[in-house]
Order: C-alpha cells, then structure tokens, then sequence
C-alpha cells in the first residue's frame, strides 16, 4: 500500500515536531492540502512480484476527521489490471 | 384573574429585555449569565427555519463541535498546555485565548469568574453546561456585524444588522434591523476564520487559517465568489444558517466532500525496460484530484 496524507503541518518553530493543537501549534512549516483551482496529481508505482501478472488496484480518497479512526470514505475506485494484451 | 395573565405576558417579554440591556451593561460573572445574554432563543418563534438550521451546525456547538470532544481541556489540566492555570480556580480569560473565535463574547462581555467555571466544568467534563456556550444568531447580527468601527461606530445595543433595513423589526428587544456592509462578504466570517498564527497572545496560537487561504490562494487563482455564496445558498428563498458541513452528520458530510472532491484514476500494466534483457513488470496508477472549494481542503 501506498499513501498520501492531505493537510496543513505545523510547528511551535522551536522545535523540529509537528505538533497537533491549536494551543501549541504557531505557524504551517508544509501544506500539503488541497488547494483551490490546483489539480493534485500524484504518479504511484507498484513493482509486481514474480509471476504476478494481473493485480486488483483500489484507490480509496478518505477524510479523517480528527483522526484515523473516524475516517469518512469519500472514493473507492476499483481497477483490473493486467500485464498480458 | 384577567390582569394576572396580562402581567405574566408583559414579564415574559421584559425578561429577555432586562437580559439584554446587559450587552451594554455589566459583564457576566457566571456561563449562565452570559448565555442568557447572548440568548437567541425567541428569533425561532418567527425565523424557524433559520434557527433549525442554525442549532445542527458547528457555531452552535463551537466548544464541542466534532463528536461531543471538549477540546479545551488540556489548557484547564496542570502543566499541558503553557497556558494552563496551577488549578482550574486560577483560571482566567486569558487562560482561554481560544475564545477569541469559538465564544468572542467571552473576551468582551465576561468576568475571569466566567473563565473558571468554564475550567472547572472541562475538568468534570460537564457537557451539559458547556453546551450552552454557543456562537448565537446575536453573534453574528450584532457584535461581529460591524469591523469599520472608525468608520461606522460599534454595534447599537438594541439593534441587530443584517443585508437590509428593515425599521420595525417586531422582536422586544431588537426593535430595529440595520444594513451591515460586510453581512454578505467573507470579511464577517473572516473574523474567525483565522489567517495564520495568532500573535497577540502570550504563546502563539494557530487554529483555523482558512480565510488566510481563502485570500492568498482562492483570490490570486480568479477567485470571486463569497463565503455566503458558496456556503449559505438560499433554501426556500431564505439563507442556508446550516453552514455546512456538519461533521457530526457522516452521511451528509460525504455526500459534500465527494461532491466538491473529484477523483480521476489512470491505470496501466507494461514491462518497463531499465537494462537491456531485464522487464520489471510494472503497474502505474496516476491520479488527479480536483476540489470546487474557495480555499484549502482540510484546514486546521
Ligand atoms: C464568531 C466567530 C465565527 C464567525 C463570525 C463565523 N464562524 Fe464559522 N465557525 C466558527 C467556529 C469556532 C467553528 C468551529 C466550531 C467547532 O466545531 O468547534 C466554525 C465552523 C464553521 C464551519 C463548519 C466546518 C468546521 O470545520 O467546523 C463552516 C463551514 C463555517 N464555520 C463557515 C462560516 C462562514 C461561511 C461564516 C460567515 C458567514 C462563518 N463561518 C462565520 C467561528 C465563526
Ligand atoms: C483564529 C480563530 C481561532 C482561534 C484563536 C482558535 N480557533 Fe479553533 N477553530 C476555529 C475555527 C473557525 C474552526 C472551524 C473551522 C476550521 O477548522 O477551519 C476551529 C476548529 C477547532 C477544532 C476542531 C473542531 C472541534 O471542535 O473539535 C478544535 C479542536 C479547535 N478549533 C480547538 C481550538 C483550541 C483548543 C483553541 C485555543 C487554544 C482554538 N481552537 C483557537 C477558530 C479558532
Ligand atoms: C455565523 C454567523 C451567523 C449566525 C450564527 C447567524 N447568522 Fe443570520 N446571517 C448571517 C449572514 C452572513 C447572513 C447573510 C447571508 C446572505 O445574504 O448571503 C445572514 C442572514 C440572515 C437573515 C436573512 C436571511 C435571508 O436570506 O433573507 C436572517 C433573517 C438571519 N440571518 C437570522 C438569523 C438568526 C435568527 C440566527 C440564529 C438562529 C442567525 N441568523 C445566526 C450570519 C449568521
Ligand atoms: C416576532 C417575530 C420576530 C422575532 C421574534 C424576530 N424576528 Fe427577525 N425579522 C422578523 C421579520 C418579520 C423580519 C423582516 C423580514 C423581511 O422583511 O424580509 C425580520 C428580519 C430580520 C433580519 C434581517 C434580514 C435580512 O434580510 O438581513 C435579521 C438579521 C433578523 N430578523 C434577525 C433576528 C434575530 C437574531 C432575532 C432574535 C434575537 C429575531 N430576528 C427575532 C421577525 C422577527
Ligand atoms: C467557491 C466556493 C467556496 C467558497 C468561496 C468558500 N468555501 Fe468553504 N467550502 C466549500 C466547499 C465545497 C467545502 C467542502 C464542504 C462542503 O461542501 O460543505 C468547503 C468547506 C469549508 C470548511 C470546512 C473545511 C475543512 O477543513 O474541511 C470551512 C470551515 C469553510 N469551508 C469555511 C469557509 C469560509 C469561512 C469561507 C470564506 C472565507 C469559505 N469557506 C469560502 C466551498 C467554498
């Protein structure tokens, strides 16, 4: 599996630890999220392993509220793809 | 008898009256003194669909707006946080700089005594009175109506703004409606909407930035629509006070996100060639993501 995290990343500029919370977080250091008007295109690579010539690829878009485990699905697309023509 | 009921309706309609002259008057030394202040209750006798709309949405539950969590504990809790008191009996406005967005009216209309039952209630997790902290329909149609106060004076007490005159506003209190300038520009979410860090306190604070990108990305990309216009469409004629998303509501905030986020996915399988004689069977996915919102997608 493969990811990509979407979001604002903030410091206290004191140190080199992203922190979560408004109360000690001072200012964005990255901004990964998505912007208005801006495709985000992103290019994955899977190397298939022996023998291995047709793969099942699921790219699922999820908002995580909070955190992980309140995690809303937004996307879930399902390709077959095969080496052989 | 007659007359009994006669007085009984006049003291009902002096009560919120008597708690209103306050918003000019002392400040509130208790939660319940300063939700009764700001109490918007009575607008839903004659704007009930604003208000229904209004009570699902995350301004009115700004001290617990994701799943009940009462995100301020930390800064009543001993050493947590650098604001945090000794013990939540210390506790002051200040302790809370937090509240400069999710309840302005505590910066303005409260004593520190405010701040510490406030403390004391996240310690015993009481949500029930922390409930009653809300961001209420005079919020945003009286004391966040108005930023020119050069220009255009503060607030009136006894009056409340909106997109238009109206002169005989049938509310007690509110006898009058006056034209804000900013009602239908993004400069009255703004207000809360946070820019970037908060430097005016005494540890920096950073929460919501949005407005920040909603004025350094959205508006440099062309750009042009409100924060109202996108996010307060009319329903049955009447502005949207939903204010969507509602985070609480996993079916509807889905349904949003996939709308505004577009997935576009590419797939191909070949045998990529590095070194003559040797295929490394390969599968690229590429994807595109588009989003229709005026600003970043997440913020925070
Ligand atoms: C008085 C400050 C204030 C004003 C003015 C204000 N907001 Fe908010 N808004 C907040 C706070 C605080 C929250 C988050 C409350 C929580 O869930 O903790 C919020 C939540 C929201 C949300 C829900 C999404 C989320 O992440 O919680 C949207 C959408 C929103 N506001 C849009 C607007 C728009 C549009 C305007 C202008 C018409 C506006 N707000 C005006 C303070 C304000
Ligand atoms: C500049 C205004 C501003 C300040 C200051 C601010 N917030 Fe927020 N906060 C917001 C707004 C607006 C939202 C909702 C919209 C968003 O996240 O983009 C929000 C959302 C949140 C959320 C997510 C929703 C929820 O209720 O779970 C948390 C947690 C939060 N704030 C905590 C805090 C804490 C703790 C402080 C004080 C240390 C603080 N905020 C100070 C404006 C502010
Ligand atoms: C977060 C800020 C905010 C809160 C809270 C809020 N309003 Fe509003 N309200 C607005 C804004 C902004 C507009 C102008 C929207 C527009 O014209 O696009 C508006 C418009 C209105 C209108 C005119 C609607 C129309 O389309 O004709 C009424 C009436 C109104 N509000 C009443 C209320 C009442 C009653 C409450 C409390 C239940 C409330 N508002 C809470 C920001 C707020
Ligand atoms: C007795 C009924 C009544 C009560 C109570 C009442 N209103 Fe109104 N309100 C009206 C009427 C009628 C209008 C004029 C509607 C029109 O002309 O479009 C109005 C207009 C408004 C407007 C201006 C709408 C605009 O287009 O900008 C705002 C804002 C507003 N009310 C807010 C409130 C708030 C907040 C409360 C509670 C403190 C409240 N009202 C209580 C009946 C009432
Ligand atoms: C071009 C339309 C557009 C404009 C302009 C716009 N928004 Fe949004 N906003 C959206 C959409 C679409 C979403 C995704 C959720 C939804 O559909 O409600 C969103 C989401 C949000 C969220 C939740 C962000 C998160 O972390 O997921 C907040 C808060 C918000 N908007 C506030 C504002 C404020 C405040 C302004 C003005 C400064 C504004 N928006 C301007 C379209 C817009």
């Amino acid at each position: 599996m493969q990811s990509r995290h979407y979001h604002p990343q903030a410091t206290n500029e004191m140190s080199s630890k992203m922190l979560y919370g408004a109360q000690v977080k001072t200012a964005n250091i990255r901004d990964t999220s998505i912007q208005p008007y801006r495709t985000k295109e992103e290019s994955f690579e899977f190397i298939l392993p022996e023998g291995v010539r047709t793969v099942d690829i699921t790219v699922n878009l999820a908002y995580d509220v909070v955190n992980p485990d309140m995690r809303y699905n937004l996307h879930n697309i399902t390709r077959r793809v095969s080496l052989d023509r | 008898m007659k007359s009994w009921i006669l007085g009984l309706a006049v003291l009902a309609v002096a009560l919120p009256g008597a708690a209103m002259a306050a918003l000019d008057g002392p400040k509130a030394k208790t939660i319940d003194e300063l939700a009764k202040m700001f109490d918007s209750s009575r607008c839903k006798s004659c704007h009930s669909q604003i208000y229904e709309q209004w009570e699902q949405s995350h301004h009115a539950r700004p001290m617990m707006g994701v799943a009940g969590g009462l995100k301020d504990t930390p800064l009543a809790m001993k050493g947590a946080t650098p604001f945090s008191p000794d013990d939540p009996s210390k506790a002051t406005i200040a302790t809370f700089p937090c509240f400069k967005c999710h309840l302005p009216q505590a910066m303005t209309h409260a004593e520190d005594s405010v701040a510490v039952e406030y403390a004391k209630a996240l310690v015993a997790q009481d949500r029930e009175k922390i409930g009653k902290l809300q961001i209420t329909c005079l919020v945003c149609h009286n004391t966040k109506a108005i930023v020119h106060r050069l220009s255009v004076g503060n607030p009136e007490p006894n009056v409340l703004y909106g997109s238009k005159d109206v002169a005989n506003h049938p509310d007690p209190v509110f006898k009058s409606v006056k034209r804000s300038d900013i009602m239908q520009q993004p400069l009255v979410c703004g207000q809360c909407h946070g820019l970037g860090p908060n430097l005016e306190f005494e540890n920096p604070v950073q929460c919501a930035n949005l407005y920040g990108s909603y004025l350094h990305a959205y508006i440099p990309a062309g750009g042009t629509q409100s924060c109202q216009e996108c996010h307060m469409k009319p329903i049955n004629g009447i502005a949207d006070h939903l204010i969507g998303p509602n985070f609480n509501d996993k079916e509807g905030t889905i349904a949003r996100y996939q709308k505004t986020l577009s997935l576009d996915v590419q797939t191909l399988g070949y045998e990529w060639l590095l070194q003559a004689g040797k295929h490394i069977p390969k599968v690229v996915v590429n994807t595109k993501i588009n989003s229709s919102a005026g600003h970043r997608i997440p913020d925070g």
